[in-house]
């Protein structure tokens, strides 16, 4: 359970980006363990996953956007994260995903990057974001440029060289005011 | 989108305990990075490792419904120092927690927002027990813990710390 409402919840067709929930940790710290993890600074043991998990709560309320849970709908089980990211050293926000294993080759990584950019975009006045890749990440540089995103620069975040891809700007649907309260999750 | 966390603000004679802000940060990394003072409490020199562990605080409130207060210093309006509740994954219990910051000690000031936490979680919360982890040689800490009326219990692995000492303070029948 969660004591307080922190992220909306976004549909997709077989996706439910979500605020967190205590279970959905043992997926987190799954993936954090994991060779996965090398590209976002892992693998983590099951404390830093913890702190990393809580610190993905609590990003929510200090910037009032974040990472959602990727909830599958079928199965019901966490697919992965997605979202806006700007932690302390970020130049600016980012649009991240990781997406855990068994759910790949799915195009869901691209279905909730699609859902969370615009999301973002609408809502939170976050619109031609950035995504930090690291340059050996093949899958994800694709996903980018299926995404529409163009590379712009190399750079390097927390002192780790990236590559800095540029999304496109989202058409709104209507000019939306920069903090449109969301829809609470529970 | 704002998320508001409810989180209770409590007045003692030269505190204020509130819910965590942004603005915060720089007096709770100026601690962290200072490894003099918080080698016992979790030594951080890097900053963005240190927002980290901030962002953790408020993820700490909206998943488990308490957490750590700021504690600020009613005179100079400024963050002194964290108390409250503290219960991570691997914790063996939900423990009180206190840190004073630099130019703040010496003042009874971790004591006074300590015990306001403790009373707090008792009377609001409804804990029945409490305990305090101190890591060994964190005299200060241990002298506050006793001065308290908390009692050596055991020695245990803790995740984050290694070893570390678990106090148990006297529950709500002894205080109240």
């Amino acid at each position: 359970m969660s004591f307080a409402p922190h992220a909306p919840t976004v549909e997709t067709p077989d996706l439910i980006l979500r605020g967190y929930q205590e279970g959905d940790f043992e997926a987190f710290a799954a993936f954090g363990t994991s060779e996965r993890a090398r590209h976002v600074g892992g693998p983590h043991t099951r404390w830093e996953s913890w702190r990393a998990f809580m610190a993905g709560v609590g990003h929510w309320v200090m910037r009032g956007y974040g990472m959602w849970i990727i909830e599958h709908r079928e199965t019901e089980t966490v697919a992965g994260r997605v979202g806006i990211l700007m932690n302390d050293g970020w130049a600016e926000p980012e649009l991240g995903w990781h997406i855990y294993d068994g759910f790949e080759g799915k195009s869901l990584a691209y279905q909730a990057c699609l859902a969370a950019r615009g999301y973002a975009a609408q809502h939170f006045g976050l619109n031609g974001v950035i995504s930090y890749i690291h340059a050996d990440n093949t899958r994800s540089i694709a996903l980018a440029h299926r995404l529409g995103a163009f590379f712009e620069c190399e750079t390097s975040v927390l002192g780790q060289d990236c590559l800095l891809y540029r999304h496109p700007q989202e058409i709104l649907s209507k000019p939306g005011p920069l903090n449109t309260k969301g829809t609470p999750d529970d | 989108m704002t998320i508001t966390l409810n989180i209770p603000r409590l007045e003692t004679e030269r505190l204020i305990l509130r819910g965590p802000q942004e603005s915060d940060f720089d007096a709770l990394a100026a601690f962290m990075a200072d490894t003099e003072r918080s080698w016992g409490f979790g030594p951080e020199k890097d900053r963005a490792k240190a927002w980290r562990w901030f962002a953790l605080v408020f993820g700490h409130w909206v998943m488990r419904g308490y957490g750590y207060f700021t504690m600020e210093y009613r005179e100079t309006g400024q963050p002194c120092g964290i108390t409250g509740i503290w219960n991570p994954e691997g914790w063996p219990e939900p423990e009180l927690g206190w840190v004073v910051y630099a130019g703040y000690e010496g003042r009874g000031i971790a004591r006074e927002g300590a015990e306001r936490a403790r009373r707090w979680a008792y009377e609001d919360m409804g804990f029945t027990t409490l305990t305090s982890n101190i890591v060994p040689g964190n005299d200060r800490s241990i002298a506050l813990a006793e001065r308290m009326g908390a009692v050596y219990e055991r020695t245990y692995q803790n995740v984050e710390m290694g070893e570390d000492l678990l106090f148990r303070h006297p529950g709500p029948e002894v205080l109240s």
